[in-house]
């Protein structure tokens, strides 16, 4: 998906999600350099190379980790203070990277222990809440199914399923269409757009298909710190004559990749003979990364942002993902 | 289809006025009769309602066997839910258990045949039983020990709540599995039930400590400091049993409660989002 090269600037947002200055080390690598970022109701994209910081981001926020400083404020609730910190979490449905499972629990069992640490302590109702989830998530066929059953893209479901548990306000998403077929992202797209028009969604991921095609606001994450906040339009323009198609490859060093119609598009200096091209999310992403500088790929990046460039900055997140 | 029900019948059965015989015979007819189903009443909110209450009847999971023990025992079922969906690693904690009770009091057995001080006999089963809670508690909860740690830790019941329903499961399962064991062992009676308020102390112990450590981490330094503490009795004042003594264990008595206070005091520190 492309964009016009002069893109709405960001449309003012009511903050249902504000940070401040937020800081968290693992040991002597700083994984949050005072970040500071502010989204609201919709579908807001998480984008960043690996090592930005993004999981240790969302954990912050879906309370799992404690930052070392800055200040929190989501749904207008303080996660620093307990009282607080439990009311969001009545509020939050949060699909971490690698959610683990126990593997001899069925798929309704699974869920179910989920919704009963929510607080559904009612069983008819939380039944009704689990058969719902399953639902939304194709997985009713599967409630009787073990967990150890399942294959990678059913579990990333039952790992979505358990996050819409409760009809949360505030829903955060860490990779979530990882294993997941294209029709099966085309269904997790179709619904976290529904979610979206109601609540706050802050989706993470590598794919810049899915923040252009879902997300009406984009923050890029660079060494911990927010490189780039507002619309996916904003971020296509930054690109803006500095996307080139051509006939030939490049002679200077640059980030280039041959295209399906057998050109080349190349981002940075304009190559001998290059056209310019209308920019995408994934041109402005690459660029505002750098990543036009050095990097090359006789193969289009395929929508995947942060795997296409070897280069991508950052202090590691102590091995529990970034 | 030659007859149809009566308009006073299907109004008694719509108000559940009819025994079961005649509701049998009136739903056979139904099954049947299109009509007559189109004259029986019906609210939106109550078809949905008996729907649904069908479909839970129907496809609800079967309660895990440990779920209906709790049950009856008048653990709230939700409660009762959460404690059977145990951890792999705690199962195998059980048989753990059960395996080491067996080789202690099998060990007690021998030594007491070897020695006419059956009180000494008693030492390898009394410094280990304490600890089998502990060790439960090292498994039942934590980002390293339980896979499904990551979305517990995001809910209203992460922290506290969950880790202390969890150790207070693995605590009352060590208690009963020790006790059962106790009355096998040679020896007095009352020295063979010596391991009791160690094991309390030891416990609550654990679950302060993880206020600032992690479980596993408090609870392999609590184990070091007991062996070791039971190692000095022969040391310090040449006797043996010095770690089961009376003053010992009135000490045991008065940490326990005061462990128990620090805990709910510290209680917000087991919060995986909470301070360390």
């Amino acid at each position: 998906m492309t964009f016009p090269a002069t893109a709405p600037s960001p449309a003012p947002v009511t903050a249902t999600v504000t940070i401040r200055g937020l800081t968290k080390r693992y040991g002597r690598a700083v994984v949050l350099d005072g970040l500071s970022l502010e989204f609201g109701r919709g579908v807001t994209g998480l984008l960043g190379p690996n090592g930005a910081g993004k999981t240790t981001l969302l954990r912050c926020l879906a309370t799992t980790l404690a930052p070392d400083g800055g200040e929190v404020r989501a749904l207008g609730l303080d996660p620093s203070d307990p009282g607080g910190r439990t009311d969001l979490r009545r509020r939050l449905g949060y699909l971490p990277q690698s959610p683990g499972f126990y593997p001899h629990f069925t798929v309704f069992e699974l869920v179910e222990y989920v919704a009963i640490l929510k607080e559904l302590t009612d069983r008819r109702k939380r039944h009704r809440e689990v058969r719902r989830v399953l639902r939304e998530t194709d997985l009713t066929d599967l409630a009787a199914t073990k967990v150890r059953k399942l294959s990678g893209g059913m579990r990333q479901r039952l790992a979505l399923s358990q996050s819409l548990l409760g009809d949360p306000d505030l829903l955060i998403l860490d990779e979530p269409t990882v294993g997941l077929d294209p029709e099966q992202r085309m269904r997790f797209r179709a619904l976290v757009s529904r979610l979206g028009e109601s609540r706050t969604v802050l989706l993470s991921t590598h794919q810049t298909e899915d923040v252009a095609a879902l997300c009406e606001r984009v923050i890029v994450m660079r060494d911990g710190a927010a490189a780039f906040q507002g619309t996916p339009g904003g971020l296509a323009a930054t690109a803006a004559g500095q996307v080139w198609l051509s006939d030939h490859p490049p002679a200077e060093k640059g980030l280039f990749w041959r295209t399906a119609d057998g050109r080349y598009r190349t981002l940075g200096a304009r190559p001998p003979s290059g056209v310019p091209a209308d920019p995408g999310v994934e041109d402005g992403y690459l660029l505002l990364l750098g990543e036009g500088a050095g990097g090359q790929s006789d193969e289009p990046p395929g929508g995947s942002a942060g795997e296409s460039g070897s280069r991508s900055a950052g202090a590691s997140d102590g091995g529990e993902g970034a | 289809m030659t007859w149809h029900l009566p308009g006073d019948l299907v109004e008694r059965y719509a108000h559940g006025r009819l025994d079961s015989a005649q509701v049998m015979s009136v739903e056979s007819h139904l099954a049947r009769c299109p009509l007559c189903r189109a004259a029986v009443p019906y609210e939106d909110g109550w078809l949905a309602a008996s729907w649904e209450r069908i479909e839970d009847l129907v496809d609800r999971p079967r309660p895990r066997p440990v779920a209906r023990v709790l049950r009856r025992v008048g653990v709230p079922e939700h409660v009762a839910t959460f404690l059977a969906a145990t951890p792999a690693p705690a199962r195998g904690w059980l048989v753990a258990v059960t395996g080491v009770l067996a080789f202690a009091v099998a060990a007690a057995h021998f030594a007491a045949r070897r020695t006419p001080d059956t009180a000494n006999a008693l030492i390898p089963f009394l410094a280990v039983a304490p600890l089998l809670p502990v060790a439960g508690i090292a498994m039942a909860y934590g980002r390293h020990v339980d896979p499904v740690y990551e979305l517990q830790a995001a809910t209203p019941m992460a922290g506290w709540r969950a880790l202390l329903l969890r150790a207070l499961a693995v605590l009352s399962c060590a208690v009963a599995l020790s006790g059962a064991a106790t009355p096998l062992l040679p020896g007095p009676p009352g020295l063979a039930a010596a391991w009791l308020l160690p094991a309390l102390a030891l416990t609550a112990g654990a679950l302060a400590l993880s206020t600032r450590f992690a479980p596993p981490v408090s609870v392999a330094v609590l184990a070091i400091a007991w062996f070791g503490a039971v190692a000095a009795g022969p040391l310090l004042a040449d006797d043996r049993l010095l770690a089961f003594s009376p003053g010992a264990q009135a000490l045991y008595g008065v940490a326990a409660p005061a462990l128990v206070f620090l805990i709910y005091a510290r209680r917000a520190r087991l919060d995986p989002g909470g301070p360390r």
